[in-house]
């Protein structure tokens, strides 16, 4: 482990860690962006959701390094092929989540807005969605860590990313670069987990937590049995 | 025969569920433990069978420790019903009844023959044995779950507020099938239940816990009615409990009026003749309705009463099968007053008056009541037309 | 020329089909190369997961956490790191992708065993089950449409994976797109994106069946809700 080379290197590295960082959460942030509206209309008008589900399931059974390349001829080999590919995979994984998390929210909570006065759209905006927060951030954090963990395939097709540091280090046998591509883009990915869970938590000061209390069942049930 | 000697549920965090309990369950006989939301009933039960151990003390089930069992063996010989049902999703109705004699090594054709008996013996039609539970309504899948505790034929069977998840008709029904499958079969019966109604009306011996595990008393229903131990007992039994209590008091050897019977045919002038204030008109044996002689002086005296607007009897009772507590109740709901008496088939027998009930209420309270809950069961006269629900 | 242009031209080249390293060929060893990995991994992450959920306790904490880390593992720089140190064998590519294949089947499991309703298990137990026929006859079959999705997800993750380890030598689909993008030849790249494309849609279809054949028609009407 040469750490010298990272010191010599190191502007290149941000540079490298910065369009991994790009490549990543951007993808996840459209693919949210798009996944909203998506996940309103399917729990809204239900016929909407089995085909839109299985478009959904043939999608991310694609490997994306076959996606980058169907995209090649219509946007070449530069960050947006990435991008779109990444913010379809990202919409596979968020859209559900959307959708089960509006799902999520209780019939007497809804219920009572509406008895309360609250029309559709207020009602959307400041009940539901608050409260469909924890599950649609868990599919954001799925979306996020995969996205950046998936760039680096960009680089196979010349896109820039931490993908480089896995490329060229193998052409050079040298595996501090290596090294230094696998620590980052997994604590690149896990940072941003972190973050997330943190800005789930801000946005969600109501929320019990739900394993503890799954755990807290699971063990009186299965006080001695068997 | 189940025996709880000194039985004490600590947890590690401190809670007592259950304190140093002493308890006898009859063999063939069913024993209600009730109590408030947290006195360690469930626990109480759920140590029967194993599915918790008791910190302290013993649990003889037929005079052997069950400790000295294996659990998984122990549990084929006592069945067990919850309040969720528990009905594995992913296999048929029949499957599901099967379950048990399939673990002990039968056939499958032959424990789904038992299925479709037992589907009969709780009540549903035996079509249904090929559907998934989901499919079934909340009452139907509790009568699954209670063919499927009978499957081995246990001599014990524990039931965890088996009927507290469905509407109160569902529940009256079930409550009436539990008691009518008792009498045939004579099993140990454990019941946890919040309900203290259902402890009086399904159970033999019933068990009323305090907080923190301890019983307060145990005593058939009608003297937990009559003879509540002390002020928590009285509180929790409910206040009317004098007048609950008379459902256990027989009607047998209640004096009967026959004076105020006249048949349709008689006369307004019959009636006038009578010197009774109230008729009560009968047709070919059968109590029709009540007539006010007040009101019959405007009508000439030789309309037949079978053309005069009589008001409905309210209902009558059965002399001798049917209970105090009936009676009483149609002597408020007759206009007259008076209870109308019939006997099996229907025929009027006489009235009884309030001062008739009321001597007998009173002799009811010193003696010793002979009754049977068959008693109870008969009263809530439901009529089952029609699928279960 | 679109993507789809490319592709359908060089697949339907006749040869292409003849000769070694051929599209039958390299079909029949990506299947190879996804299929190993994939039952290794089942026989190890299915039994597992049901334990870890018919036990719960401590273990279902690490399965979360296992289910979070692993996306955020970049494949590509994992089978580099791997081709480095020993060169190009069997480990190279075996044990990495059975271990990425691992967390999906293991969580699914898991969930799948956990998500068995607790009045079921409460029943099983208070039957007389003993543990080993709680999870064969009620907790395994119930948790199958899960554990068939998690199944499903770890055979599309193989397939795309196995793609990338042609960088590293691998042979099978991914030849062609590597090898392709070495030359510039933009035929062989779609050809084999396209061909991996349809293999993944195909493992799609075959899971999708082979849960209507297995999971009894009881449980449908919960899986729908998956």
């Amino acid at each position: 482990m040469m750490w010298s080379w990272i010191s010599t290197n190191g502007s290149l590295i941000w540079q490298l860690t910065w369009e991994n960082i790009k490549l990543g959460v951007l993808p996840a942030l459209y693919g949210l962006v798009i996944s909203l509206p998506l996940g309103v209309i399917a729990s809204r008008w239900r016929w909407f959701y089995p085909p839109a589900l299985t478009v959904i399931n043939v999608l991310y059974a694609v490997p994306s390094l076959a996606l980058f390349i169907a995209l090649i001829p219509a946007f070449g080999l530069t960050d947006t092929t990435v991008i779109i590919a990444l913010t379809v995979f990202s919409l596979c994984v968020i859209l559900p989540n959307v959708v089960a998390g509006l799902r999520g929210v209780p019939a007497a909570v809804t219920q009572a807005a509406t008895a309360m006065g609250y029309g559709p759209l207020r009602r959307l905006v400041t009940v539901e969605l608050p409260l469909a927060v924890p599950v649609i951030l868990a599919g954001l954090r799925v979306g996020v860590v995969a996205s950046i963990s998936l760039a680096s395939v960009g680089q196979l097709i010349g896109v820039s990313s931490l993908g480089y540091l896995f490329i060229d280090g193998l052409q050079r046998s040298f595996p501090t670069e290596i090294y230094v591509g696998l620590v980052l883009v997994i604590a690149l990915a896990l940072v941003c987990d972190l973050i997330l869970v943190a800005v789930k938590r801000a946005l969600t000061p109501w929320a019990a937590r739900p394993e503890r209390q799954r755990q807290r069942r699971l063990r009186q049930l299965t006080e001695v049995a068997p | 025969m189940i025996t709880f000697e000194a039985v004490t549920k600590r947890y590690p965090d401190g809670t007592v569920a259950v304190d140093e309990l002493d308890l006898e369950v009859p063999a063939g006989k069913t024993v209600v433990l009730v109590g408030p939301s947290g006195c360690g009933k469930t626990t109480t039960l759920r140590m029967i069978n194993r599915l918790v151990e008791p910190t302290h003390g013993t649990i003889l089930l037929d005079g052997t420790d069950i400790k000295e069992r294996n659990p998984a063996h122990l549990r084929r010989g006592i069945g067990y019903v919850i309040q969720q049902t528990g009905l594995f999703p992913h296999r048929t109705v029949e499957d599901n009844i099967a379950t048990v004699p399939v673990l002990n090594g039968w056939p499958r054709k032959k424990a789904r023959g038992r299925a479709d008996e037992l589907l009969t013996l709780v009540g549903l039609d035996p079509a249904l044995a090929k559907r998934y539970p989901h499919q079934l309504s909340g009452g139907q899948q509790q009568r699954v779950g209670v063919a499927r505790a009978l499957a081995a034929d246990p001599p014990v069977l524990l039931m965890d507020e088996p009927f507290s998840a469905v509407d109160p008709v569902v529940r009256a029904s079930l409550q009436d099938q539990l008691l009518s499958l008792q009498a045939e079969l004579r099993k140990t019966i454990v019941l946890v239940t919040h309900d203290i109604e259902e402890a009086i009306k399904v159970g033999d011996l019933v068990a009323l816990f305090r907080p923190h595990g301890k019983i307060a008393q145990l005593a058939p229903p009608e003297e937990l009615l009559a003879a509540p131990v002390d002020d928590y007992v009285a509180d929790f039994v409910g206040f009317d409990r004098g007048i609950r209590r008379l459902s256990f008091v027989s009607t047998t050897g209640l004096n009967l009026d026959t004076s105020p019977l006249l048949p349709a045919e008689s006369t307004v002038a019959d009636a006038l003749a009578s010197g009774r204030p109230w008729i009560c008109v009968t047709n070919a044996k059968r109590p029709v309705g009540w007539v006010d002689t007040a009101t019959l002086g405007a009508l000439p005296g030789d309309t037949p009463l079978r053309q005069v607007q009589a008001e409905p009897i309210g209902h009558s009772f059965t002399a001798g099968t049917d209970s105090l507590r009936a009676a009483l109740d149609a002597a408020v709901l007759s206009p007259a007053g008076l209870a109308v008496a019939v006997d099996g088939d229907g025929s009027v027998l006489g009235v009884a008056t309030f001062e008739q009930l009321r001597s007998a209420i009173q002799k009811g309270a010193t003696q010793a009541a002979d009754n049977g809950h068959g008693k109870q069961a008969r009263e809530v006269q439901h009529a089952q037309e029609g699928p279960l629900p | 020329m679109s993507f789809f242009n490319w592709a359908w031209d060089w697949v339907t080249t006749d040869a292409n089909w003849h000769g070694s390293g051929s599209i039958p060929q390299q079909i029949v060893a990506h299947l190879g190369y996804s299929a190993l990995p994939l039952v290794i991994a089942a026989l190890i992450g299915v039994p597992a997961g049901v334990a870890i959920g018919h036990r719960g306790g401590k273990g279902a904490v690490v399965v979360i956490n296992i289910a979070n880390a692993w996306r955020a593992i970049p494949t590509l720089g994992l089978l580099i790191l791997l081709a480095v140190f020993l060169g190009f064998s069997p480990v190279t590519w075996l044990v990495p992708l059975v271990v990425l294949a691992i967390p999906p089947i293991l969580v699914n499991a898991y969930e799948g065993v956990a998500a068995v309703e607790p009045s079921v298990r409460d029943a099983a137990v208070g039957m007389g089950m003993t543990p080993w026929q709680q999870v064969t006859r009620v907790e395994f079959p119930i948790a199958l449409p899960l554990i068939l999705v998690g199944l499903r997800t770890a055979a599309i993750f193989v397939v795309a994976t196995a793609t990338i380890a042609a960088y590293i030598g691998l042979g099978g689909l991914g030849r062609f797109i590597i090898d392709g993008l070495a030359s510039n030849e933009y035929g062989p790249v779609a050809g084999g994106a396209l061909l991996v494309v349809i293999l993944a849609i195909l493992v799609l279809a075959l899971f999708a069946g082979l849960s209507r054949l297995v999971v009894p028609a009881g449980l449908r009407k919960q899986a729908k809700t998956e």
